[in-house]
């Protein structure tokens, strides 16, 4: 047989990653697989040296638009320690609300495409209709749909009052129904068990050593969670579950992250509920950090988010390092496309949740005749 | 506190954070030994640090087991930056010392994927330089 290599992607320059898969394939079957990366970066990290400590904060927050909340209290957590300050109790409640509501909509947005991708569009069309009440409430909370910006150095900027709370509550409720429901088609539904199970599977000694994390460590069977492990904001004061299975497949990790959806509801109605009285927005707001460095830790939605922030005392930061978790999750998992087929590559890449979209074009050149053709991602999950 | 792996004494920091400088000559022995302990890779963060003519490396754990995040500090020459690669005991290390080389100038010596153009833009690799560094000009 003639072995073919297939490019997919590069892409969309506003999305977060872009990224190339070169696919090798034996006739139906992937023989080799190379990610390939740099098509849009953005020096964010030279770009967080330049810029002052409070800059930095609008700076971390736009690393990621679907998880900007976690980026911003990863680097602010880690700067308050560098300058001493704790926040408020009520302002660490706040974060971790708008946190975990990053996280549901996060999480059904995979969701929604997993289902378009293997060609069941009235569910993709469904929770993109139900994560909007989701984004309705981080607006609310916020005063912005997507870049939530509530973090300041001290606490966070805005304030949740009573009428809110109410609001939220009632929302929730509504949201929690619907997760409910999605969670049973994941499920029960043929097809999506048909193409999602048994596919990529990672044993639990493999995903360590390759450095996976999130919900693709969780769903090999590793209860890693940084809330848990590590707590920060909020969590050691809330009780939940962490949400791990055994199978280790693509269908394992998408219901990883709809049970952690379920979790997640749960812990924005306790953090609505039992919101401690006090001061959430500082007054003032500190300016310079002493010298030192440290090491944040955050679970984003995708998995453990890392800043390692080193400061020589002053207005900027000396260094700051970035590891997002989808880059391990889509770099160190090349070997888990082996042995299966071409139309499985789209369902594993989006069952480590990149950024998908990004990759809806894809250029197949037969190497014999040099024939370029192109094909969407989606006519390649359904057998090109 | 300190956290004791074989002939390794980590020295706790911060709650959760333990932390040991090593030579490079000692890097894989203490790589190995971590390793055991249940630990997956978080990152490689590399400090560049001019004024001592030194890049410092971190190579950054978190073990499941201790749930703690393991440091090991590791300083190279910054004229010649060179130091063995660990992706042959840790797989998920190879794209972490590939973007280091990219954007540092670190090479890891036994790494095959190491290339510039990983993350850094043609025009940037063009002019020879490594764009974390502070006397990079970027």
């Amino acid at each position: 047989m003639v072995i073919v290599e297939i490019p997919i992607g590069p892409q969309h320059p506003a999305l977060h990653e872009p990224i190339m898969l070169k696919v090798k394939t034996d006739g139906e079957e992937v023989v080799e697989v190379a990610v390939t990366t740099g098509y849009n970066h953005r020096g964010i990290e030279k770009l967080l040296e330049k810029n002052s400590w409070i800059r930095g904060m609008y700076i971390a927050g736009r690393v990621c638009g679907i998880c900007n909340a976690v980026h911003t209290q990863t680097y602010v957590q880690g700067v308050e320690k560098l300058m001493g300050v704790e926040p408020t109790p009520r302002a660490n409640y706040i974060r971790t609300m708008v946190m975990e509501l990053e996280r549901i909509h996060s999480h059904m947005l995979i969701c929604a495409v997993m289902a378009e991708i293997v060609g069941f569009d009235t569910l993709f069309m469904l929770m993109m209709r139900d994560r909007e009440r989701v984004m309705y409430l981080k607006e609310l909370i916020t005063g912005s749909r997507v870049h939530a910006d509530i973090h300041v150095l001290g606490g966070v900027k805005r304030d949740v009052d009573e009428v809110r709370r109410a609001r939220i509550l009632d929302e929730l409720r509504k949201i929690e129904e619907r997760l409910k429901y999605y969670k049973k088609v994941y499920e029960s539904d043929y097809t999506l068990i048909r193409r999602l199970s048994e596919v990529g599977r990672i044993s639990k000694s493999d995903a360590i050593r390759l450095s996976v994390v999130g919900p693709t460590l969780r769903a090999s069977g590793v209860k890693s969670d940084v809330r848990f492990d590590d707590p920060y904001a909020a969590y050691s004061e809330i009780p939940f579950n962490v949400e791990y299975r055994d199978e280790g497949d693509s269908w394992a990790r998408m219901m990883v992250r709809l049970d952690e959806a379920l979790e997640s509801v749960n812990i924005v109605r306790y953090t609505v509920e039992k919101l401690p009285q006090g001061p959430a927005v500082p007054k003032t707001i500190p300016r310079a950090a002493k010298p030192g460095e440290v090491i944040s830790r955050v679970e984003a939605p995708r998995g453990e988010l890392l800043y390692h922030i080193v400061s020589t005392g002053g207005s900027n930061p000396y260094r700051v390092k970035i590891r997002t978790p989808s880059f391990l999750n889509i770099l160190n998992t090349e070997s888990t496309y082996l042995g299966h087929r071409l139309a499985d590559v789209p369902v594993i890449f989006a069952s480590y949740d990149p950024c998908i979209s990004c990759t809806e074009r894809v250029v197949v050149v037969d190497e014999k005749s040099g024939r370029k053709a192109y094909v969407s991602l989606k006519e390649l999950a359904r057998g090109g | 506190m300190s956290l004791v792996l074989g002939n390794f004494s980590f020295t706790e920091v911060s709650p959760r954070r333990y932390v040991i400088t090593v030579a490079q000559s000692e890097l894989r022995g203490v790589v190995e030994a971590v390793v055991k302990e249940e630990s997956y890779l978080s990152s490689i963060s590399a400090v560049d640090l001019p004024k001592d003519g030194k890049i410092e490396l971190n190579y950054i754990f978190w073990s499941v087991k201790h749930k703690a995040a393991l440091v090991i500090k590791v300083l190279v020459n910054r004229e010649n930056p060179v130091v063995p690669s660990i992706s042959d005991i840790v797989p998920g290390a190879t794209k972490s010392e590939v973007e280091t080389y990219d954007l540092m100038g670190v090479v890891f010596e036994g790494n095959k994927n190491l290339r510039r153009g990983f993350m850094v833009p043609e025009d940037v690799v063009a002019k020879g330089v490594y764009p974390l560094r502070k006397d990079s000009g970027v």
